[in-house]
Protein backbone atom coordinates (compact mmCIF):
# COMPACT_ATOMS: atom_id res chain seq x y z
CA UNK A 1 0.00 0.00 0.00
CA UNK A 2 1.36 3.36 -1.04
CA UNK A 3 0.35 7.00 -0.70
CA UNK A 4 0.11 8.74 -4.05
CA UNK A 5 -0.34 12.47 -4.67
CA UNK A 6 -2.64 12.96 -7.69
CA UNK A 7 -2.30 16.38 -9.36
CA UNK A 8 -4.88 17.10 -12.06
CA UNK A 9 -6.68 20.36 -12.86
CA UNK A 10 -9.83 18.66 -14.18
CA UNK A 11 -11.85 17.71 -11.08
CA UNK A 12 -13.75 14.88 -12.78
CA UNK A 13 -10.60 13.26 -14.20
CA UNK A 14 -8.90 13.66 -10.82
CA UNK A 15 -11.80 11.91 -9.07
CA UNK A 16 -11.76 9.05 -11.59
CA UNK A 17 -7.98 8.62 -11.25
CA UNK A 18 -8.16 8.63 -7.46
CA UNK A 19 -10.98 6.11 -7.56
CA UNK A 20 -8.98 3.81 -9.84
CA UNK A 21 -5.89 4.04 -7.64
CA UNK A 22 -7.83 3.50 -4.41
CA UNK A 23 -9.32 0.35 -5.98
CA UNK A 24 -5.95 -1.38 -5.57
CA UNK A 25 -5.68 -0.45 -1.90
CA UNK A 26 -3.52 2.66 -2.25
CA UNK A 27 -4.26 5.95 -0.58
CA UNK A 28 -4.48 9.18 -2.50
CA UNK A 29 -3.90 12.86 -1.80
CA UNK A 30 -5.09 15.39 -4.34
CA UNK A 31 -4.20 18.81 -5.69
CA UNK A 32 -5.47 20.80 -8.66
CA UNK A 33 -2.39 22.93 -9.41
CA UNK A 34 1.32 23.37 -8.64
CA UNK A 35 0.81 25.57 -5.55
CA UNK A 36 -1.59 23.17 -3.87
CA UNK A 37 0.70 20.26 -4.66
CA UNK A 38 3.81 22.03 -3.32
CA UNK A 39 2.01 22.87 -0.07
CA UNK A 40 1.37 19.14 0.47
CA UNK A 41 4.90 18.20 -0.65
CA UNK A 42 6.41 20.67 1.85
CA UNK A 43 4.37 19.19 4.73
CA UNK A 44 5.50 16.23 6.83
CA UNK A 45 2.84 13.99 5.19
CA UNK A 46 4.17 10.64 3.97
CA UNK A 47 4.07 10.53 0.15
CA UNK A 48 5.47 7.62 -1.91
CA UNK A 49 4.67 8.82 -5.42
CA UNK A 50 3.49 11.76 -7.50
CA UNK A 51 1.04 11.22 -10.38
CA UNK A 52 0.72 14.51 -12.23
CA UNK A 53 -0.86 15.91 -15.37
CA UNK A 54 1.65 17.89 -17.43
CA UNK A 55 -0.69 20.69 -18.56
CA UNK A 56 -1.88 22.29 -15.32
CA UNK A 57 -4.34 25.16 -15.75
CA UNK A 58 -2.43 28.01 -17.42
CA UNK A 59 0.96 26.34 -17.19
CA UNK A 60 1.66 24.25 -20.30
CA UNK A 61 4.54 22.38 -18.65
CA UNK A 62 3.31 22.85 -15.06
CA UNK A 63 3.52 19.13 -14.21
CA UNK A 64 7.16 18.97 -15.37
CA UNK A 65 8.10 21.97 -13.22
CA UNK A 66 6.20 20.54 -10.27
CA UNK A 67 7.95 17.14 -10.50
CA UNK A 68 11.39 18.77 -10.61
CA UNK A 69 10.62 20.82 -7.48
CA UNK A 70 9.09 17.76 -5.80
CA UNK A 71 12.25 15.71 -6.39
CA UNK A 72 14.32 18.58 -4.98
CA UNK A 73 12.18 18.46 -1.83
CA UNK A 74 11.89 14.66 -1.63
CA UNK A 75 14.65 12.89 -3.61
CA UNK A 76 13.11 9.43 -2.97
CA UNK A 77 9.75 10.34 -4.55
CA UNK A 78 8.59 8.28 -7.57
CA UNK A 79 6.99 10.18 -10.44
CA UNK A 80 4.45 9.26 -13.16
CA UNK A 81 3.30 11.88 -15.68
CA UNK A 82 0.13 11.94 -17.77
CA UNK A 83 -0.97 14.18 -20.64
CA UNK A 84 -3.77 14.62 -23.14
CA UNK A 85 -1.35 16.24 -25.60
CA UNK A 86 1.16 14.63 -27.90
CA UNK A 87 4.34 13.93 -26.02
CA UNK A 88 7.02 16.36 -27.26
CA UNK A 89 10.79 16.34 -26.84
CA UNK A 90 10.41 19.60 -24.94
CA UNK A 91 8.36 17.68 -22.35
CA UNK A 92 10.53 14.58 -22.11
CA UNK A 93 13.67 16.72 -21.73
CA UNK A 94 12.15 18.06 -18.50
CA UNK A 95 11.22 14.63 -17.09
CA UNK A 96 12.85 13.62 -13.84
CA UNK A 97 15.19 10.63 -14.16
CA UNK A 98 13.46 7.29 -14.62
CA UNK A 99 9.93 8.70 -14.86
CA UNK A 100 7.35 7.52 -17.43
CA UNK A 101 4.36 9.21 -19.00
CA UNK A 102 0.92 7.68 -19.43
CA UNK A 103 -1.05 9.12 -22.36
CA UNK A 104 -4.70 10.04 -21.85
CA UNK A 105 -7.08 8.42 -21.97
CA UNK A 106 -5.68 5.50 -20.01
CA UNK A 107 -7.64 2.48 -18.93
CA UNK A 108 -7.78 1.28 -15.36
CA UNK A 109 -5.51 -1.59 -16.37
CA UNK A 110 -2.93 0.72 -17.95
CA UNK A 111 -2.91 3.00 -14.91
CA UNK A 112 -2.58 -0.02 -12.62
CA UNK A 113 0.37 -1.36 -14.66
CA UNK A 114 2.07 2.05 -14.71
CA UNK A 115 1.58 2.65 -11.01
CA UNK A 116 2.80 -0.85 -10.19
CA UNK A 117 5.90 -0.35 -12.32
CA UNK A 118 6.58 3.07 -10.79
CA UNK A 119 6.34 1.67 -7.24
CA UNK A 120 8.50 -1.35 -8.08
CA UNK A 121 11.49 0.76 -9.18
CA UNK B 1 30.06 50.99 -121.73
CA UNK B 2 33.33 49.14 -122.33
CA UNK B 3 34.43 45.54 -121.59
CA UNK B 4 35.50 46.33 -118.07
CA UNK B 5 32.07 47.77 -117.42
CA UNK B 6 30.40 44.65 -118.74
CA UNK B 7 32.56 42.55 -116.41
CA UNK B 8 31.64 44.82 -113.53
CA UNK B 9 28.02 44.43 -114.60
CA UNK B 10 28.31 40.64 -114.24
CA UNK B 11 29.59 41.02 -110.71
CA UNK B 12 26.82 43.45 -109.90
CA UNK B 13 24.23 40.92 -111.13
CA UNK B 14 25.41 38.35 -108.62
CA UNK B 15 25.12 40.66 -105.60
CA UNK B 16 21.96 39.88 -103.57
CA UNK B 17 21.37 43.54 -102.63
CA UNK B 18 19.53 45.81 -105.03
CA UNK B 19 22.11 48.01 -106.79
CA UNK B 20 21.68 51.01 -109.08
CA UNK B 21 24.23 53.23 -110.74
CA UNK B 22 23.37 56.88 -111.22
CA UNK B 23 25.21 59.51 -113.15
CA UNK B 24 25.94 62.94 -111.75
CA UNK B 25 22.47 64.12 -112.81
CA UNK B 26 20.86 61.26 -110.92
CA UNK B 27 19.87 59.54 -114.13
CA UNK B 28 19.85 55.78 -113.71
CA UNK B 29 22.55 54.22 -115.86
CA UNK B 30 21.84 50.65 -114.86
CA UNK B 31 20.42 48.47 -112.11
CA UNK B 32 20.87 44.80 -111.16
CA UNK B 33 18.39 41.92 -111.18
CA UNK B 34 17.89 42.15 -107.42
CA UNK B 35 16.71 45.74 -107.86
CA UNK B 36 14.18 44.84 -110.56
CA UNK B 37 12.89 41.94 -108.49
CA UNK B 38 12.63 43.83 -105.23
CA UNK B 39 10.90 46.87 -106.67
CA UNK B 40 8.95 45.03 -109.41
CA UNK B 41 10.19 47.07 -112.31
CA UNK B 42 12.05 46.45 -115.60
CA UNK B 43 15.22 47.77 -117.31
CA UNK B 44 13.02 49.54 -119.94
CA UNK B 45 11.20 51.54 -117.28
CA UNK B 46 14.35 52.19 -115.34
CA UNK B 47 17.45 52.92 -117.41
CA UNK B 48 17.77 56.53 -118.61
CA UNK B 49 15.15 57.74 -116.15
CA UNK B 50 15.70 60.31 -113.42
CA UNK B 51 15.62 58.32 -110.19
CA UNK B 52 12.80 60.49 -108.78
CA UNK B 53 10.62 59.84 -111.83
CA UNK B 54 10.92 56.10 -111.56
CA UNK B 55 7.55 54.26 -111.35
CA UNK B 56 5.19 57.26 -111.32
CA UNK B 57 7.57 59.27 -109.09
CA UNK B 58 7.35 56.78 -106.27
CA UNK B 59 11.10 57.25 -105.63
CA UNK B 60 10.61 60.96 -105.13
CA UNK B 61 11.27 60.57 -101.43
CA UNK B 62 12.36 63.58 -99.33
CA UNK B 63 14.86 61.47 -97.38
CA UNK B 64 16.42 60.16 -100.60
CA UNK B 65 16.56 63.64 -102.10
CA UNK B 66 18.34 64.78 -98.97
CA UNK B 67 20.85 61.92 -99.29
CA UNK B 68 21.56 62.39 -102.97
CA UNK B 69 21.55 66.20 -103.12
CA UNK B 70 22.91 67.31 -99.75
CA UNK B 71 24.98 64.45 -98.32
CA UNK B 72 26.60 62.67 -101.29
CA UNK B 73 28.12 65.78 -102.93
CA UNK B 74 30.22 66.38 -99.84
CA UNK B 75 31.22 62.82 -99.00
CA UNK B 76 32.78 59.93 -100.84
CA UNK B 77 30.44 57.39 -99.23
CA UNK B 78 27.43 57.05 -96.94
CA UNK B 79 26.51 53.89 -95.13
CA UNK B 80 23.38 52.70 -93.37
CA UNK B 81 21.15 55.59 -94.43
CA UNK B 82 17.65 54.48 -93.49
CA UNK B 83 14.71 55.33 -95.75
CA UNK B 84 11.16 54.40 -94.84
CA UNK B 85 8.54 54.85 -97.55
CA UNK B 86 5.14 53.70 -98.79
CA UNK B 87 5.61 52.33 -102.29
CA UNK B 88 2.35 52.11 -104.31
CA UNK B 89 3.48 48.81 -105.84
CA UNK B 90 5.14 46.99 -102.93
CA UNK B 91 3.77 48.74 -99.85
CA UNK B 92 5.57 50.16 -96.90
CA UNK B 93 9.26 49.38 -96.91
CA UNK B 94 12.23 50.21 -94.77
CA UNK B 95 15.44 50.37 -96.78
CA UNK B 96 19.01 50.69 -95.77
CA UNK B 97 20.93 52.64 -98.42
CA UNK B 98 24.70 52.57 -98.85
CA UNK B 99 26.03 55.08 -101.36
CA UNK B 100 29.50 55.40 -102.88
CA UNK B 101 30.90 57.81 -105.43
CA UNK B 102 32.81 56.10 -108.22
CA UNK B 103 35.37 58.39 -109.82
CA UNK B 104 37.35 57.22 -112.77
CA UNK B 105 40.72 58.57 -113.74
CA UNK B 106 40.40 62.01 -115.43
CA UNK B 107 36.64 61.89 -115.20
CA UNK B 108 35.46 64.30 -112.52
CA UNK B 109 31.84 63.64 -113.02
CA UNK B 110 31.82 59.98 -112.05
CA UNK B 111 28.91 57.83 -110.94
CA UNK B 112 27.01 57.09 -107.77
CA UNK B 113 26.56 53.46 -106.75
CA UNK B 114 23.54 52.91 -104.54
CA UNK B 115 23.14 49.61 -102.71
CA UNK B 116 19.62 49.31 -101.36
CA UNK B 117 18.86 46.65 -98.80
CA UNK B 118 15.26 45.91 -97.93
CA UNK B 119 15.27 45.56 -94.14
CA UNK B 120 11.48 45.79 -93.75
CA UNK B 121 11.07 42.28 -92.39
CA UNK B 122 13.96 42.61 -90.00
CA UNK B 123 12.61 45.93 -88.74
CA UNK B 124 9.09 44.48 -88.46
CA UNK B 125 10.48 41.52 -86.50
CA UNK B 126 12.37 43.89 -84.24
CA UNK B 127 9.24 45.98 -83.68
CA UNK B 128 7.24 42.79 -83.04
CA UNK B 129 9.84 41.62 -80.57
CA UNK B 130 9.68 45.00 -78.81
CA UNK B 131 5.87 44.84 -78.69
CA UNK B 132 6.10 41.27 -77.33
CA UNK B 133 8.54 42.38 -74.69
CA UNK B 134 6.25 45.27 -73.73
CA UNK B 135 3.30 42.87 -73.62
CA UNK B 136 5.28 40.43 -71.47
CA UNK B 137 6.32 43.25 -69.18
CA UNK B 138 2.72 44.46 -68.87
CA UNK B 139 1.55 40.91 -68.09
CA UNK B 140 4.37 40.58 -65.55
CA UNK B 141 3.24 43.87 -64.00
CA UNK B 142 -0.39 42.78 -63.67
CA UNK B 143 0.52 39.62 -61.70
CA UNK B 144 -0.17 40.27 -58.06
CA UNK B 145 2.68 38.10 -56.78
CA UNK B 146 6.14 39.65 -57.00
CA UNK B 147 8.24 37.94 -59.64
CA UNK B 148 11.54 38.27 -61.42
CA UNK B 149 12.96 36.86 -64.62
CA UNK B 150 16.54 35.66 -64.29
CA UNK B 151 19.30 35.00 -66.78
CA UNK B 152 21.20 31.72 -66.74
CA UNK B 153 23.84 33.37 -64.52
CA UNK B 154 21.09 34.20 -61.93
CA UNK B 155 21.17 37.95 -62.61
CA UNK B 156 17.83 39.75 -62.84
CA UNK B 157 16.57 40.61 -66.34
CA UNK B 158 13.28 42.12 -65.26
CA UNK B 159 11.23 42.50 -62.10
CA UNK B 160 7.47 43.01 -61.80
CA UNK B 161 5.98 46.21 -60.34
CA UNK B 162 4.70 44.13 -57.41
CA UNK B 163 8.27 42.96 -56.75
CA UNK B 164 9.68 46.50 -56.84
CA UNK B 165 6.90 47.79 -54.59
CA UNK B 166 7.19 45.01 -52.06
CA UNK B 167 10.94 45.27 -51.69
CA UNK B 168 11.04 49.06 -52.00
CA UNK B 169 13.61 49.10 -54.79
CA UNK B 170 13.79 50.62 -58.25
CA UNK B 171 14.04 48.73 -61.50
CA UNK B 172 17.55 50.10 -62.01
CA UNK B 173 18.58 48.65 -58.64
CA UNK B 174 17.48 45.16 -59.62
CA UNK B 175 18.78 44.92 -63.16
CA UNK B 176 21.90 42.80 -63.54
CA UNK B 177 21.99 41.96 -59.83
CA UNK B 178 21.64 38.54 -58.28
CA UNK B 179 18.66 37.64 -56.11
CA UNK B 180 21.08 36.71 -53.31
CA UNK B 181 22.38 40.31 -53.26
CA UNK B 182 18.96 41.90 -52.72
CA UNK B 183 17.82 43.46 -49.46
CA UNK B 184 19.90 42.27 -46.54
CA UNK B 185 20.87 39.06 -48.31
CA UNK B 186 17.77 37.24 -46.98
CA UNK B 187 17.60 35.22 -50.17
CA UNK B 188 21.21 34.15 -49.88
CA UNK B 189 20.29 30.71 -48.58
CA UNK B 190 22.52 27.78 -49.60
CA UNK B 191 19.57 25.39 -49.99
CA UNK B 192 17.77 27.86 -52.28
CA UNK B 193 20.92 28.53 -54.29
CA UNK B 194 21.42 24.80 -54.68
CA UNK B 195 17.85 24.36 -55.97
CA UNK B 196 18.07 27.35 -58.30
CA UNK B 197 21.23 25.97 -59.87
CA UNK B 198 19.25 22.89 -60.90
CA UNK B 199 16.30 24.69 -62.51
CA UNK B 200 17.97 25.43 -65.84
CA UNK B 201 20.39 22.54 -66.49
CA UNK B 202 18.09 19.84 -65.14
CA UNK B 203 14.76 21.52 -65.91
CA UNK B 204 13.77 20.88 -62.32
CA UNK B 205 11.21 23.41 -61.12
CA UNK B 206 11.30 24.68 -57.54
CA UNK B 207 7.93 24.16 -55.91
CA UNK B 208 7.17 25.88 -52.64
CA UNK B 209 10.51 26.71 -51.06
CA UNK B 210 9.69 28.54 -47.85
CA UNK B 211 11.70 31.42 -46.42
CA UNK B 212 10.75 33.13 -43.19
CA UNK B 213 12.65 36.26 -42.24
CA UNK B 214 12.49 39.87 -41.16
CA UNK B 215 12.40 42.03 -44.28
CA UNK B 216 13.21 45.76 -44.00
CA UNK B 217 9.98 47.76 -44.24
CA UNK B 218 7.89 44.59 -44.31
CA UNK B 219 8.53 42.99 -40.94
CA UNK B 220 8.35 39.26 -40.39
CA UNK B 221 7.23 37.60 -43.58
CA UNK B 222 6.96 34.08 -44.95
CA UNK B 223 7.52 33.66 -48.68
CA UNK B 224 6.89 30.66 -50.84
CA UNK B 225 9.28 30.56 -53.79
CA UNK B 226 8.47 28.87 -57.07
CA UNK B 227 10.83 28.80 -60.03
CA UNK B 228 10.75 27.27 -63.48
CA UNK B 229 12.59 27.39 -66.74
CA UNK B 230 11.33 29.55 -69.60
CA UNK B 231 12.31 28.34 -73.05
CA UNK B 232 12.16 30.72 -76.01
CA UNK B 233 11.36 29.00 -79.32
CA UNK B 234 14.30 29.14 -81.71
CA UNK B 235 16.58 30.45 -79.01
CA UNK B 236 19.05 28.39 -77.02
CA UNK B 237 19.23 30.95 -74.22
CA UNK B 238 17.05 29.94 -71.27
CA UNK B 239 15.73 32.10 -68.53
CA UNK B 240 14.10 31.40 -65.21
CA UNK B 241 10.87 32.74 -63.78
CA UNK B 242 11.02 33.16 -60.00
CA UNK B 243 7.76 33.94 -58.19
CA UNK B 244 7.63 35.16 -54.59
CA UNK B 245 4.31 34.28 -53.01
CA UNK B 246 3.64 36.03 -49.71
CA UNK B 247 2.09 33.32 -47.53
CA UNK B 248 2.50 35.13 -44.20
CA UNK B 249 -1.26 35.34 -43.54
CA UNK B 250 -1.90 31.78 -44.69
CA UNK B 251 0.94 30.55 -42.51
CA UNK B 252 -0.46 32.40 -39.51
CA UNK B 253 -3.91 30.88 -40.14
CA UNK B 254 -2.30 27.43 -40.33
CA UNK B 255 -0.50 28.02 -37.04
CA UNK B 256 -3.70 29.26 -35.40
CA UNK B 257 -5.50 26.19 -36.73
CA UNK B 258 -2.79 23.95 -35.28
CA UNK B 259 -3.07 25.58 -31.85
CA UNK B 260 -6.84 25.15 -32.04
CA UNK B 261 -6.50 21.53 -33.18
CA UNK B 262 -4.15 20.78 -30.28
CA UNK B 263 -6.52 22.44 -27.85
CA UNK B 264 -9.50 20.48 -29.18
CA UNK B 265 -7.44 17.29 -29.19
CA UNK B 266 -6.48 17.90 -25.56
CA UNK B 267 -10.12 18.38 -24.58
CA UNK B 268 -11.30 15.36 -26.54
CA UNK B 269 -8.72 13.14 -24.88
CA UNK B 270 -9.61 14.49 -21.46
CA UNK B 271 -13.27 13.78 -22.17
CA UNK B 272 -12.43 10.27 -23.37
CA UNK B 273 -10.49 9.84 -20.14
CA UNK B 274 -13.65 10.66 -18.19
CA UNK B 275 -15.63 8.16 -20.30
CA UNK B 276 -13.03 5.44 -19.68
CA UNK B 277 -13.05 6.32 -15.96
CA UNK B 278 -16.84 6.11 -15.77
CA UNK B 279 -16.80 2.72 -17.49
CA UNK B 280 -14.20 1.56 -14.94
CA UNK B 281 -16.39 2.89 -12.14
CA UNK B 282 -19.47 1.17 -13.57
CA UNK B 283 -17.52 -2.10 -13.87
CA UNK B 284 -17.05 -2.14 -10.11
CA UNK B 285 -20.73 -2.70 -9.58
CA UNK B 286 -21.24 -5.13 -12.45
CA UNK B 287 -21.52 -8.89 -12.30
CA UNK B 288 -18.18 -10.63 -12.78
CA UNK B 289 -19.26 -12.19 -16.10
CA UNK B 290 -19.67 -8.71 -17.66
CA UNK B 291 -16.43 -7.16 -16.36
CA UNK B 292 -14.40 -8.52 -19.30
CA UNK B 293 -16.69 -6.69 -21.74
CA UNK B 294 -16.30 -3.41 -19.84
CA UNK B 295 -12.53 -3.84 -19.88
CA UNK B 296 -12.49 -4.49 -23.65
CA UNK B 297 -14.60 -1.37 -24.15
CA UNK B 298 -12.09 0.68 -22.17
CA UNK B 299 -9.20 -0.75 -24.18
CA UNK B 300 -10.81 0.03 -27.55
CA UNK B 301 -11.62 3.62 -26.56
CA UNK B 302 -8.02 3.87 -25.38
CA UNK B 303 -6.70 2.60 -28.72
CA UNK B 304 -8.71 5.11 -30.75
CA UNK B 305 -7.58 7.88 -28.40
CA UNK B 306 -3.94 6.81 -28.68
CA UNK B 307 -4.14 7.09 -32.44
CA UNK B 308 -6.14 10.32 -32.20
CA UNK B 309 -3.16 12.66 -32.64
CA UNK B 310 -1.87 10.75 -35.63
CA UNK B 311 -5.29 10.65 -37.20
CA UNK B 312 -6.07 14.33 -36.64
CA UNK B 313 -2.66 15.32 -38.01
CA UNK B 314 -2.86 12.99 -41.00
CA UNK B 315 -6.21 14.42 -42.09
CA UNK B 316 -4.64 17.88 -42.49
CA UNK B 317 -2.33 16.85 -45.35
CA UNK B 318 -3.09 15.92 -48.93
CA UNK B 319 -1.44 12.54 -48.59
CA UNK B 320 -0.22 10.43 -45.70
CA UNK B 321 3.22 8.82 -45.86
CA UNK B 322 2.52 5.22 -44.84
CA UNK B 323 6.04 4.47 -43.64
CA UNK B 324 6.14 7.45 -41.26
CA UNK B 325 2.57 6.73 -40.16
CA UNK B 326 3.41 3.12 -39.38
CA UNK B 327 6.49 4.14 -37.40
CA UNK B 328 4.38 6.58 -35.40
CA UNK B 329 1.80 3.86 -34.66
CA UNK B 330 4.60 1.52 -33.57
CA UNK B 331 6.04 4.26 -31.34
CA UNK B 332 2.67 4.94 -29.69
CA UNK B 333 2.07 1.22 -29.16
CA UNK B 334 5.60 0.54 -27.89
CA UNK B 335 5.20 3.34 -25.34
CA UNK B 336 2.17 1.55 -23.90
CA UNK B 337 4.04 -1.75 -23.51
CA UNK B 338 4.93 -1.90 -19.86
CA UNK B 339 4.93 -4.46 -17.11
CA UNK B 340 4.44 -8.00 -18.41
CA UNK B 341 4.48 -6.85 -22.04
CA UNK B 342 7.67 -4.76 -21.82
CA UNK B 343 9.75 -7.49 -23.50
CA UNK B 344 7.79 -7.16 -26.75
CA UNK B 345 9.53 -5.25 -29.53
CA UNK B 346 7.63 -3.70 -32.44
CA UNK B 347 9.59 -3.20 -35.65
CA UNK B 348 8.59 -1.45 -38.86
CA UNK B 349 9.73 -2.38 -42.37
CA UNK B 350 8.14 -0.01 -44.83
CA UNK B 351 8.65 1.37 -48.30
CA UNK B 352 8.03 5.08 -48.93
CA UNK B 353 4.39 4.94 -50.06
CA UNK B 354 1.54 7.39 -49.79
CA UNK B 355 -2.15 6.92 -49.08
CA UNK B 356 -5.23 9.12 -49.09
CA UNK B 357 -5.83 10.79 -45.68
CA UNK B 358 -9.46 9.62 -45.85
CA UNK B 359 -8.18 6.06 -45.57
CA UNK B 360 -5.64 6.75 -42.83
CA UNK B 361 -8.14 6.28 -39.98
CA UNK B 362 -9.37 2.76 -40.85
CA UNK B 363 -5.80 1.85 -41.92
CA UNK B 364 -4.41 2.99 -38.56
CA UNK B 365 -7.16 1.19 -36.63
CA UNK B 366 -6.56 -1.97 -38.68
CA UNK B 367 -2.84 -1.96 -37.89
CA UNK B 368 -3.64 -1.22 -34.25
CA UNK B 369 -6.13 -4.09 -34.05
CA UNK B 370 -3.71 -6.62 -35.57
CA UNK B 371 -0.80 -5.51 -33.42
CA UNK B 372 -2.95 -5.43 -30.29
CA UNK B 373 -4.07 -9.01 -30.99
CA UNK B 374 -0.44 -10.07 -31.30
CA UNK B 375 0.52 -8.29 -28.06
CA UNK B 376 -2.41 -9.87 -26.19
CA UNK B 377 -2.22 -13.41 -27.46
CA UNK B 378 1.13 -14.25 -29.06
CA UNK B 379 3.48 -13.89 -26.13
CA UNK B 380 2.38 -15.60 -22.92
CA UNK B 381 5.95 -15.21 -21.61
CA UNK B 382 6.00 -11.47 -22.31
CA UNK B 383 8.73 -11.23 -24.91
CA UNK B 384 8.97 -11.47 -28.69
CA UNK B 385 8.94 -9.49 -31.91
CA UNK B 386 6.11 -7.98 -33.90
CA UNK B 387 6.90 -6.72 -37.39
CA UNK B 388 4.67 -4.24 -39.18
CA UNK B 389 5.48 -3.98 -42.87
CA UNK B 390 4.07 -2.42 -46.02
CA UNK B 391 5.26 -2.82 -49.56
CA UNK B 392 3.95 -2.11 -53.01
CA UNK B 393 2.68 -5.19 -54.87
CA UNK B 394 1.48 -4.24 -58.34
CA UNK B 395 -0.86 -1.31 -57.83
CA UNK B 396 -1.78 -2.34 -54.29
CA UNK B 397 -0.28 -2.07 -50.83
CA UNK B 398 0.45 -5.25 -48.94
CA UNK B 399 0.27 -4.89 -45.18
CA UNK B 400 1.86 -7.67 -43.16
CA UNK B 401 1.63 -7.93 -39.39
CA UNK B 402 3.78 -10.81 -38.22
CA UNK B 403 4.85 -12.07 -34.82
CA UNK B 404 7.20 -14.83 -33.66
CA UNK B 405 4.89 -15.91 -30.85
CA UNK B 406 2.99 -19.09 -30.14
CA UNK B 407 0.72 -18.86 -33.18
CA UNK B 408 -3.02 -19.47 -33.20
CA UNK B 409 -3.30 -22.67 -31.14
CA UNK B 410 -6.80 -23.74 -31.91
CA UNK B 411 -8.18 -22.50 -35.19
CA UNK B 412 -11.73 -23.71 -34.54
CA UNK B 413 -12.46 -22.81 -30.94
CA UNK B 414 -11.34 -19.22 -30.60
CA UNK B 415 -12.09 -17.24 -27.54
CA UNK B 416 -14.98 -14.79 -27.83
CA UNK B 417 -12.68 -11.80 -27.26
CA UNK B 418 -10.26 -12.94 -29.97
CA UNK B 419 -13.10 -13.47 -32.37
CA UNK B 420 -14.36 -9.97 -31.72
CA UNK B 421 -10.86 -8.66 -32.54
CA UNK B 422 -10.92 -10.61 -35.78
CA UNK B 423 -14.34 -9.18 -36.56
CA UNK B 424 -12.94 -5.67 -36.27
CA UNK B 425 -10.11 -6.61 -38.65
CA UNK B 426 -12.65 -7.88 -41.20
CA UNK B 427 -14.68 -4.67 -40.86
CA UNK B 428 -11.68 -2.40 -41.48
CA UNK B 429 -10.43 -4.51 -44.40
CA UNK B 430 -13.91 -4.40 -45.97
CA UNK B 431 -14.08 -0.64 -45.41
CA UNK B 432 -10.76 -0.25 -47.25
CA UNK B 433 -11.82 -2.55 -50.10
CA UNK B 434 -8.99 -4.97 -49.36
CA UNK B 435 -8.59 -8.73 -49.09
CA UNK B 436 -7.04 -10.93 -46.41
CA UNK B 437 -4.59 -13.39 -47.97
CA UNK B 438 -4.25 -16.95 -46.66
CA UNK B 439 -1.49 -17.19 -44.06
CA UNK B 440 1.50 -19.41 -44.77
CA UNK B 441 1.11 -22.54 -42.63
CA UNK B 442 4.79 -23.47 -42.25
CA UNK B 443 5.92 -20.20 -40.62
CA UNK B 444 6.18 -19.98 -36.84
CA UNK B 445 4.05 -17.41 -35.04
CA UNK B 446 1.15 -15.62 -36.70
CA UNK B 447 1.35 -13.80 -40.01
CA UNK B 448 -1.54 -11.72 -41.33
CA UNK B 449 -1.21 -10.49 -44.92
CA UNK B 450 -3.67 -7.99 -46.32
CA UNK B 451 -3.82 -6.44 -49.79
CA UNK B 452 -5.26 -2.92 -49.91
CA UNK B 453 -6.00 -0.80 -53.00
CA UNK B 454 -4.73 2.38 -51.34
CA UNK B 455 -1.70 3.31 -53.37
CA UNK B 456 -1.50 6.92 -54.54
CA UNK B 457 0.69 7.42 -57.60
CA UNK B 458 2.76 10.60 -57.32
CA UNK B 459 2.50 13.07 -60.20
CA UNK B 460 5.35 13.39 -62.72
CA UNK B 461 7.74 16.35 -63.28
CA UNK B 462 6.49 19.60 -64.76
CA UNK B 463 7.21 20.66 -68.33
CA UNK B 464 9.05 23.97 -68.92
CA UNK B 465 6.99 27.03 -69.81
CA UNK B 466 7.31 28.27 -73.36
CA UNK B 467 7.85 32.06 -73.58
Amino acid sequence: MAIILVVEDDALIRMVAEMMIQDWGHETLSASDEDEALTILRSSQRIDALFTDIYLKASVLGGCNLASQAIALRPQLRVLYTTGNSLTEKMTALFVAGAHCLGKPYTQQQLQDSVAEMLAT
Amino acid sequence: MGDSEIAAGDIVETVPSALIILDQNLIIKSANRAFYQTFRTSPQETEGSLIYNLGNRQWDIPALRNLLESVIPHRASVEGFEVEHDFPTIGRRTMLVNARKILRGGDHDGYILLAIEDVSEERAARAESKRNWQLTQSIVDTIRDPLVVLEGDMTIVTASKAFLKMFGITEAETRGRRVAELGQHQWDVPALRHLMEKVLPENKPIESFEIEDNFPGLGLRVFNLNARKISQPGNHAHRMLLVFEDITDRKQRERDALVLTNEISHRIKNNLQIVVGLIAYEAKFTEASCVQGYKAMQARIGAIAQLYDLISQSSLGRTVAVDAYLREIAKVMSASLIGDASGIKIEVKAEALEIDPDHAVPFGLLVNELATNAIKHAFPHGDGHITLSVEQVGDEIELVVADDGIGIQDKVVTKIAQKRGADYVAIFVRQLGGTILPAPSDEPGTIVRIRLPLLLVSSGGAAPLAA
